[in-house]
């Protein structure tokens, strides 16, 4: 028996909006993702996103939302298992305006 | 028999890869690449699919050492490992672990002694694999000799010698072995082994090296990196290849991060043949002693460092002094990301899929050029399945960058007379 899909947050539902826009996906429905589907490669009920995806959604984070990526993170593998963990991140890590470093 | 050393122009003491640890110099790195040489078992092939740069290049090397030729599959879907496995039986596989495990103990230390090892010039040295037509990976052979010719004439255009290399892309690309694997070992360069992905990776592993710095990147790193205006370094050049760059994308770098912007236009089958700095014009500057000639269907490429005439797949246009105009792909290669496949590929395995009774995937175009990524697009007929199980089925056989996107169900598709469904009638159908 599968999971019963999880409700969204307000906050995930707007993530979603925000890259099923930038990322293209027309046909996919924000309201109808599983929030903990994983987003990158997962076959089933995954996004399937790729690496090229992925520098979208840092590029969108940033503009949206002031949160920096960086890969060798282990918060940004975190960040990038599910749309629920996206949320978190941005909730965690968003309205701080990273200092440049140098 | 003729030879190179593996390390042309060896300086022992100078830095060849810097790493998140330091710099490695040139004796250390053959100290380290002779420990995995005596690792590696006995074989004609090693299947190279070391993800970090340094495992790399210490396994590319080491092979060298052995006699050994590298097998670069064009991506990691196991099904393409498994295709290039079962056609090169002598092989085995080197992964991370392995050279990890291969140097556990060397003391930090330790460095070669004497003269770096002579590599014969027609050892074959290193087999990039593309997608063919039918879908199976063709290899390309690349000797030692005729790395190392072409290394010097690349190294002349793009000032490799002495400059200090950070690279996005993986280096089992042909563009990534030859700008930071090849461009160390035989162009007077020193690189960086990270692979910094995110904009923001860039500042610290730039910083991380002395100047001049150069940055060997992709379009979509390149367009992500003016949009995010980290903060930089000074950098001497930027060095773009795999897609075509837009040029307004290349004025914007160029002006924004203080640097001239180059171009690499050349194929797995002939490596790089010709550049240029996008801001200056469409005409592409071959390489020194390459040649390049408009062909049926395509485009002839000879060069010191090619064994004969090698076919290009793009259609070219000759322009005064060798120059030439690229006027767009022949054929239906598709090229996403620097990967390959062929549309008329991607179309069948699309139908293959049960439940699907027809479909088209084509290229939209709809991007003007300002967009660095243009991905495939398809319209599907299967009444049974959602465009989730459609893709799903793709992806077990087709590397994600090249799935449909936007993959669009439809109840029929309006083929003409032929049996071709015109474009002006995919593109209304996309719209919805």
């Amino acid at each position: 028996m599968p999971a019963e899909q999880a409700a969204m947050t307000g906050a995930e539902r707007e993530l979603a909006k925000l890259l099923v826009n930038v990322l293209q996906l027309e046909g996919r429905d924000p309201a109808a993702i599983d929030p903990q589907a994983p987003l990158f490669g997962a076959p089933g009920n995954g996004w399937g996103l790729d690496s090229i995806d992925a520098l979208e959604i840092a590029l969108a984070l940033q503009q949206n939302y002031g949160v920096i990526l960086r890969s060798e993170d282990e918060a940004t593998r975190r960040a990038f298992g599910s749309l629920r963990a996206l949320a978190d991140h941005v909730r965690q890590h968003g309205g701080a305006t990273a200092a440049p470093s140098g | 028999m003729n030879t190179v050393p593996l390390i042309v122009g060896y300086r022992p003491q100078a830095p060849l890869l810097y790493t998140d640890a330091g710099a490695v110099s040139q004796a250390a790195f053959l100290a380290q690449a002779g420990r995995v040489a005596a690792a590696l078992p006995e074989s004609r092939y090693v299947l190279n699919l070391c993800e970090s740069r340094r495992n790399f290049a210490l396994g590319f090397a080491a092979a060298l050492m052995r006699g050994q030729a590298s097998l670069l599959p064009p991506d990691r879907v196991a099904a393409t490992v498994a295709a290039i496995r079962q056609s090169y039986g002598d092989s085995h596989v080197l992964a991370d672990a392995d050279v990890e495990a291969a140097l556990r103990g060397i003391a930090e230390a330790s460095a070669w002694m004497g003269e770096p090892p002579a590599v014969p010039c027609g050892q074959l040295a290193a087999l990039p694999f593309t997608s063919g037509s039918t879908g199976a990976p063709v290899p390309h052979e690349k000797t030692w000799g005729g790395l190392v010719t072409h290394a010097a004439l690349l190294s002349e255009r793009l000032g490799f010698a002495g400059a200090h290399i950070a690279a996005t892309v993986p280096p089992q690309h042909t563009y990534g072995l030859e700008t930071s694997v090849i461009a160390a070992l035989a162009g007077g360069a020193a690189v960086h082994c990270a692979r910094p992905f995110f904009p923001q990776d860039l500042d610290g592993v730039l910083r991380a090296l002395p100047s001049p710095r150069l940055l060997v990147t992709t379009p979509v790193h390149l367009r992500a990196l003016v949009q995010a205006q980290p903060p930089l370094p000074p950098l001497a050049r930027i060095i773009s290849a795999t897609a075509p760059l837009p040029a307004g994308l290349a004025a914007e770098a160029e002006q924004r991060l203080g640097t001239a912007v180059y171009e690499i236009y050349g194929s797995t089958e002939s490596g790089a043949v010709a550049t240029r700095r996008t801001v200056d014009g469409e005409l592409w500057q071959p390489l020194p002693g390459v040649n390049l000639r408009a062909d049926p269907g395509g485009a002839l490429a000879t060069g010191p460092h090619l064994a004969g005439t090698v076919r290009l797949a793009d259609i070219i246009e000759e322009a005064a002094d060798g120059h030439v105009r690229l006027l767009g792909r022949s054929g239906d290669m598709l090229k996403v990301a620097g990967k390959r496949m062929s549309l008329a590929e991607l179309n069948r395995l699309l139908l293959a899929i049960p439940g699907v009774e027809d479909g088209v995937v084509f290229m939209p175009g709809m991007t003007g050029g300002g967009e660095a990524v243009e991905r495939p697009a398809a319209v599907v007929v299967a009444p049974e399945l959602s465009e989730r199980q459609i893709l799903d089925a793709l992806r077990r056989s087709v590397d994600p960058a090249f799935l449909p996107r936007p993959l669009r169900r439809v109840a029929g598709l309006p083929r003409n007379a032929v049996g071709k469904v015109p474009r002006a009638a995919l593109l209304e159908l996309m719209r919805g």
